[in-house]
């Protein structure tokens, strides 16, 4: 069989593969990651790549269905890609930092005690000491040192225990990381290596995966890094995943994706920071229950299975090492605990980070992604449902849909009279597509400039920005001149309808949960909002589609990435670890398909903004 | 001791429409017919004001009908050929107070008329048949949407009730309606929500609420009747409870659907004519406020039980 070259730019990466393999499954094997949000079904189109052939002409092709049958090369175009561009990884994490600093100046913070912490000792001025063995008199040390003294130690370090005290003359660095209520010795260091210990937090999300070094003596976050998860390639949302775990090897290779990526981000971390791998000795992740199955390698299976069951919620903490995660090869795992299958640690990790367990008022926390999740209560109850949103908010299944990174609009403005656009690009560049702060407000400026009508029909279409399609009419936010790609931007009325169902199944979700736990939507005196649309979002046009309701303006909180937050708060405080456990037990999962409720709410959600405008007063024409 | 019955205080009132136009209110019909104004659900007259009665409305077309069974047009034999004999047959035979229009010649798979023809049709119709009407597109959303607006300012200040107004063709049916002083029926596939959101949609272009009828899409006994009217009552439950948006008049096609039925078909003696009636009982109960029948038997059976319901009224 032939085989043939085929070069990627802009990586410049050159990889030799067998005639009739897709530009996709090659671009996979060489690490170059293409977005593929069908799984490679050739039906998304979101893969287009430029194929360059001998005499420098291009030709646009899907990277999925597109066979190799001769040598040449492949422009993969930004919005093709998926990776984060440098820019927006800081400029993604300035507002998170920010942001932690803020809450823990409010005095809402947990008290500093993080899961794994060293301990300088010196067993040479121990005066019991003579009769004891090298392994009690360690532990004596460390209780009178620490006022920790239920521990274990595991045969590892026992064995080495001997030698180790006699050569370093007694004096030794011991990290004890919380295990079982207790703690264990996971570590013995020869001298005093104290001063280093780092550890690590995660938001393990379908999409996006955010990590975060942090000082673990002084609290403080030494560096972030963001990246995409790569098991897109096999799907956007966590249903396809499970569905392709199944597929022979697919477990592996998901696991192995996301435990890569991760190391990736870890390397990176701790070569930007100038700390040693050896001196990581904990690491937290939060993300929901299918994305922790697939990090441990947990068949996921049964989550989409009647009556949709985890394998675990919690899962006791591990030696990273066995997750394939690479820090210190002592170092622990700490998953955030889950609730049930479709409200996982990630939420967990929200309600903890936002407070909301500890208020006094009815507070709601909504986490906008391809999973709507919302969680109601306050410090004497929380209910919590998720609802299949499905990925339109995060510009996936949409015409010109695309996720918050530079080259994405993420604010529109309509001027009434002519429909004249003026956009907001990420980055300053020239605009590749809309990001879901994009649509909301787009679509809020059809509805007040009359272009839509309340059902999300366009109306209007008498002006040169209004067109009919394949698939309806469609409204031209970008003409081509304007477009990275040359293209027009449109949203089509395909669109309108699958973002209308999107926030159709987010609203119902909380006004289900409010009314079946008889409150008012009045009643909720704090809304927190954690997603990955973060600070471009706007309220008010989100109020104006239905998607958030109708509140005071100020009664709303962004809090953006609530389960990394969390996962942080977690590594920092053993406090914090206990908590989420707690949270975990005290939510009430509650199921929406077993809901009959739920189906009228969402059909009457299917309207702009509401079949039921006495819930949006500022609205009512 | 006496024993209290419960009652139902309703905040909600169904609006009432006004079918047709008088010499004195600028047309030329011999009389208008109220429909709506429930205060209660139907027949409770004890928990609130039933001012009106329901109606039946007998439908007529504009072209000979060509696939109606035997049961039902032998009853109308020759007077189906001409829309004015057919209609006349009605008023004179059957005491008809009110005459559906179906425009079915319009239709593109029938005989595809233009809208001018069926525009100077309607002006025709009106010159010669002076019962208040209702006007009926052909079905067809494209072709309604250049067609009804032709006829509403054909039949202008008529006061008619022309139909359907759907999701798709809602805006150029209103507008015109709007501008020529009529009534529009709103169509909805037996969702509540949908006929909420149609009565919000019509109601944003100007057309009051006051101006809507809402046909719920019903189907006939055996073939749907409990789903059609448990969507009735709901309607009418949230209307009755305040729900402004929902407090419209029902128009029920019943024979448009009875006449489907294979039942209807059998050859049975008077079993259409019953399938007919059954419908048209079960739907004044659900709350129908207007039923357009096709059998001449069957309205005059449905007007009876109609009179013996409202017997006091």
């Amino acid at each position: 069989m032939n085989r043939y070259k085929v070069t990627f730019y802009p990586d410049n990466k050159v990889v030799e593969v067998v005639e009739g393999t897709t530009i996709l499954s090659a671009a996979i094997s060489c690490g170059v990651y293409i977005n593929s949000p069908c799984s490679g079904d050739g039906v998304c189109g979101k893969c287009k790549v430029m194929v360059i052939d001998e005499d420098g002409k291009g030709r646009l092709s899907l990277a999925c269905t597109s066979r190799i049958h001769q040598d040449f090369r492949v422009d993969v175009p930004l919005e093709s890609r998926l990776e984060l561009d440098p820019e927006i990884k800081n400029a993604a994490f300035e507002s998170q930092e920010a942001e932690f600093k803020s809450v823990d100046s409010s005095g809402l913070g947990f008290k500093h005690d993080p899961l794994s912490k060293k301990i300088y000792l010196d067993l040479q001025s121990l005066d019991t000491g003579e009769t004891l063995s090298d392994l009690d008199r360690l532990c004596c040390a460390v209780s009178k040192a620490s006022g920790i003294s239920p521990l274990q130690a595991n045969l590892f370090n026992i064995r080495y225990l001997g030698e180790l005290l006699r050569s370093c003359g007694w004096k030794v660095t011991v990290t004890l990381a919380k295990k079982n209520n207790g703690y264990e010795i996971i570590l013995i260091e020869p001298q005093d290596n104290s001063a280093n210990n780092f550890g690590l937090s995660f938001d393990i999300g379908t999409t996006t995966i955010s990590g975060q070094l942090i000082n673990l003596n002084k609290g403080v976050i030494l560096g972030s890094r963001i990246a995409y998860n790569s098991q897109a390639i096999f799907g956007a949302d966590v249903i396809t995943r499970i569905i392709y775990s199944g597929k022979e090897g697919g477990l592996e290779k998901l696991h192995n994706l996301v435990s890569v990526t991760i190391n990736q981000m870890i390397k990176e971390l701790v070569e930007g920071c100038r700390v040693s791998l050896n001196d990581l000795t904990s690491i937290v992740c939060s993300g929901n229950t299918t994305m922790i199955h697939l990090l441990l390698k947990i068949n996921p299976a049964y989550i989409r299975i009647d009556p949709y069951l985890p394998v675990a919620n919690s899962i006791p903490p591990l030696r990273a090492s066995e997750a394939g995660i690479n820090i210190n090869p002592r170092g622990l795992l700490y998953c955030v605990p889950g609730v049930a299958s479709y409200v996982g640690g990630d939420i967990t990790a929200g309600i903890l980070s936002s407070r909301l367990y500890k208020m006094k008022d009815l507070s709601l926390l909504i986490d906008i992604g391809t999973n709507g999740e919302v969680a109601l209560g306050n410090e004497e109850f929380i209910v919590a449902s998720a609802a299949s949103a499905g990925p339109a908010f995060e510009g996936s299944g949409l015409t010109c849909g695309m996720r918050a990174l530079t080259g994405a609009i993420e604010s529109i403005k309509i001027k009434p009279d002519d429909f004249s656009v003026s956009y907001s690009v990420i980055g300053n560049v020239k605009a590749c597509g809309i990001c879901g702060s994009g649509y909301i407000s787009l679509l809020s400026g059809m509805l007040s400039s009359g272009i839509i009508d309340k059902s999300g029909k366009i109306t209007n279409t008498a002006n040169k920005r209004l067109r009919a399609s394949d698939s309806g009419c469609e409204f031209i936010v970008a003409f081509g001149a304007e477009t990275n790609t040359g293209e027009d931007i449109v949203i089509t009325e395909a669109d309108i309808e699958n973002l209308k169902r999107a926030k159709a199944a987010v609203y119902s979700a909380l006004s289900v949960l409010i009314r079946h736990m008889n409150f008012k939507i009045e009643d909720i005196r704090n809304i927190f909002i954690a997603g990955g649309f973060g600070t471009s979002l706007d309220i008010d046009s989100a109020v104006r589609i239905g998607l958030l309701p109708d509140l005071e303006r100020k009664r709303f909180s962004f809090i953006g990435n609530s389960a990394l937050a969390g996962a942080r708060d977690v590594l920092l405080s053993s406090q914090a670890h206990d908590e989420t456990e707690e949270i975990a037990r005290k939510v009430t999962y509650f199921e929406l398909s077993n809901d009959s409720a739920y189906m009228d709410e969402y059909m009457a959600a299917l309207f702009f903004p509401h079949t039921d405008l006495s819930r949006f007063p500022s609205f009512k024409s | 001791m006496a024993v209290q019955l419960m009652q139902e205080k309703w905040q909600g009132v169904i609006s009432t429409v006004t079918i047709g136009a008088t010499k004195e209110d600028g047309g030329s019909r011999s009389s208008t017919i109220k429909i709506g104004a429930e205060e209660s659900l139907p027949c409770l007259f004890k928990e609130g004001a039933i001012p009106n009665k329901p109606r039946v409305a007998f439908e007529v077309w504009d072209v000979p009908p060509v696939d109606w069974p035997r049961e039902l047009s032998q009853e109308f034999s020759d007077s189906l050929n001409d829309p004015f004999v057919w209609a006349g047959k009605c008023i004179k035979d059957y005491n008809a107070e009110l005459i559906c229009l179906r425009l079915q010649g319009a239709h593109p798979d029938y005989q595809d008329k233009s809208p001018e023809e069926e525009a100077a049709f309607i002006k025709e119709f009106i010159r010669r048949v002076n019962l208040p009407l209702i006007i009926l597109g052909c079905g067809d959303d494209a072709k309604d949407n250049l067609l009804l607006p032709a006829c509403s300012e054909a039949a202008r200040g008529e006061r008619c009730l022309i139909g359907n107004a759907t999701q798709e063709n809602y805006k150029a049916i209103a507008a015109s309606a709007m501008a020529d002083g009529h009534s529009i029926i709103a169509e909805s596939p037996i969702d509540v929500n949908i006929a909420k959101q149609l009565n919000i949609l019509i109601c944003d272009t100007g057309l009051p609420l006051e101006r809507i009828v809402i046909d719920p899409t019903i189907g006939a006994l055996g073939y749907g009747l409990e789903y059609a009217y448990s969507i009735m009552e709901r309607a009418r439950l949230a209307a009755l409870s305040g729900d402004k948006t929902l407090a419209s008049p029902f128009i029920c096609f019943v024979g448009q659907e009875a006449w489907r039925a294979k039942e209807a078909k059998s050859g049975e003696p008077s079993q259409g004519v019953m399938w007919e009636v059954i419908t048209a009982a079960s739907l004044i109960q659900a709350g129908a406020d207007l039923l357009v029948m096709r059998h001449p038997d069957a309205a005059v059976k449905a007007g009876k039980f109609i009179d013996k319901l409202f017997y006091k009224k």
